[in-house]
């Protein structure tokens, strides 16, 4: 009934039609520019804008152009250097906490028989959860009084007395990193059981054969195939937890004493509880360099070990 | 197709880590459902009751009669969130398409723009978007709410979609258009069908994004009765509302439900959508 197209065979996804004139593409993409520029695009160049002067709501005709005085007294500031350190250690140790405990978790779900995957939905519960909520649920558990954590720390004998966990500095980063990677786990048993799926079966069975242990077939046929997810997830996850705001928010508010203040935290704070908007906007470009810089990083490190 | 055999030691480590995981999974869950149920005196009880000695309904009952406009901000939650899913998933797959079929010189550059998007401080931008929303009248507002959600789930959307396209051959809409079909028709009668698993994952993460979403609402409405339910739940309960531990988990479960529900009925379809996407290695 349909004869075949003399349109020479294309492969797939690479749509090479050659239409110049038409002005389609545009027309179907500019909607989402549009959106993303306004909300995106505008903001950024305004903050990059804004950066370079003395700029504070609060007082908004005293608008001085200050070139690069915010960034001297960044370089001065203890508490943006502690914000920094914050939110690297909080970042670091969330995510490679997890994408262990994810990685081993949807290693154990994939070995599960077919009825059993419905498991695998209840698994990824926490993540749909708002911020806000796991951050007050958490809050309630690490209380110093009737939190449970200090219950079942103390019946397990772990602990002698109450710990004052949201007062005190390393323990409060400690609770919200425990938060934010119940919150976060589940993401990355998805990713891996997706990328656990996608190893070809004869693979599997080829090192079957041959005799390797469950463990070597671990490192020499899973993770290679693995590597790909691991880095776009890990990178991702990065990214996201620089910009984590609800979690931290809800259960400490950055305290005690900017002890759990991210960079987030302090710029949310400098732009709308202090007002100072220049020097937030300034705080910020240099975020997006660090995050840029970090995530270059990281995809280099990616291609060396491809050609390796 | 074969597998090895389980050996006891694997069967028990398999067992011990999925009992594990559940019970890390479940318990703050379920600590969220009993406490709602405990009257508050049970709540400061030493050591805290696992199960609620005298459950009560109460702190159910004081969120719907208070002055705490719960059931306003569930409306503005749903409705931003539910728009926010119908323009972005129209918007991505719009644009998905045309990143994957057409060629145009700014494709590879759009491309990567829409991906380094994600890595901006959403906090910093909030402050020139708070003043560009003050001066287009668009604070409190529905409209500019949902703009602000859109333009956060776009770039997911945009890269999932596109993935989802780059995997149906070419020669179907070829054979359609021979047919008869204009583009738009190709694209609607064929491609879409093929990738509707990516468009409901699209859906459904930008619905997680906007429901979910704290800074937003917080920062772009002034009027407790526009915001959505995190922004509101975080103005209600502060200050000396803090210890109300009952009444907090029972408006935290009322506002996750919701999620739950979606979740629970679509994430078949999250797993397809990320699978049968072009996110691999």
């Amino acid at each position: 009934m349909v004869s075949k197209p003399s349109i020479p065979q294309q492969s797939v996804g690479k749509g090479k039609w050659h239409k110049p004139h038409l002005p389609l593409p545009f027309i179907l993409i500019f909607p989402s520019i549009l959106v993303l520029s306004i909300v995106i695009l505008y903001p950024l160049i305004s903050s990059g804008v804004l950066s370079l002067f003395h700029y504070e709501l609060t007082n908004p005709d005293d608008m001085k152009f200050t070139f690069l005085k915010n960034y001297q007294m960044m370089f001065h500031d203890d508490t943006f250097w502690a914000s920094l350190k914050n939110t690297l250690f909080f970042t670091g140790f969330s995510v490679v906490i997890s994408l262990v405990i994810g990685l081993w978790g949807a290693i154990v779900v994939d070995q599960l028989p077919e009825k059993f995957s419905g498991l695998r939905g209840f698994l990824l519960l926490p993540w749909v959860i708002p911020g806000v909520i796991v951050g007050f649920l958490f809050m309630l558990m690490f209380d110093v009084e009737i939190g449970v954590a200090n219950v079942i720390l103390q019946n397990a004998g772990i602990i002698k007395k109450f710990l004052p966990w949201l007062m005190q500095a390393q323990l409060a980063m400690i609770a919200v990193i425990i938060a934010n990677i119940w919150n976060q786990v589940p993401f990355y048993i998805l990713m891996f059981s997706a990328g656990l799926k996608s190893i070809p079966m004869d693979v599997k069975e080829a090192a079957i054969c041959e005799g390797a242990s469950r463990w070597q077939e671990f490192r020499h046929v899973t993770l290679p195939y693995l590597k790909g997810i691991m880095v776009i997830t890990s990178l991702l996850m990065v990214i996201r937890n620089f910009n984590n705001f609800p979690i931290i928010y809800t259960m400490t508010g950055g305290g005690p004493v900017y002890s759990t203040t991210t960079l987030v935290i302090y710029i949310f704070r400098l732009a709308f509880e202090q007002f100072n908007i220049g020097y937030a906007s300034a705080i910020g470009i240099v975020w997006c360099i660090v995050l840029l810089a970090i995530s270059m990083i990281y995809v280099k490190i990616l291609y060396k070990q491809d050609e390796l | 197709m074969f597998r090895r055999k389980f050996t006891l030691g694997w069967t028990i480590t398999i067992g011990a880590t999925l009992a594990l995981l559940l019970l890390w999974t479940f318990f703050p869950i379920y600590w969220m459902i009993s406490t709602s149920f405990k009257t508050n005196m049970d709540v400061f009880k030493l050591p805290p009751d696992f199960w609620p000695a005298n459950p009560t309904l109460e702190n159910y009952a004081n969120l719907f009669s208070t002055a705490t406009p719960i059931l306003k901000f569930f409306y503005n939650s749903f409705l931003t969130a539910l728009l926010t899913v119908v323009v972005t998933i129209v918007l991505s797959t719009l644009s998905g398409y045309a990143l994957s079929r057409l060629k145009f010189r700014f494709r590879e550059k759009i491309l990567v723009s829409v991906l380094i998007t994600q890595m901006f401080p959403l906090v910093v931008m909030l402050a020139p978007l708070y003043v560009l929303y003050n001066k287009t009248h668009l604070l409190n507002t529905y409209t500019g709410m949902v703009i602000a959600f859109t333009s956060f789930a776009l770039p997911f959307g945009i890269w999932m979609i596109k993935g989802f396209v780059d995997t149906v051959p070419v020669e179907l809409e070829q054979a359609a258009m021979v047919d008869g079909c204009t583009r738009l028709q190709a694209m609607w009668k064929v491609v879409l069908p093929l990738t509707t698993p990516g468009i409901v994952a699209t859906g459904i993460f930008a619905f997680l994004d906007a429901w979910n979403n704290l800074l937003f609402p917080m920062v772009l409405t002034n009027d407790i009765t526009m915001k959505t339910l995190p922004a509101g739940l975080v103005l209600v309960f502060t200050g000396a509302f803090k210890h109300n531990w009952g009444g907090m988990m029972a408006a935290c479960l009322i506002s996750t439900i919701p999620v739950i529900i979606i979740f629970i009925l679509l994430q078949r379809f999250l797993v397809e959508g990320l699978t049968g996407g072009g996110v691999k290695g």
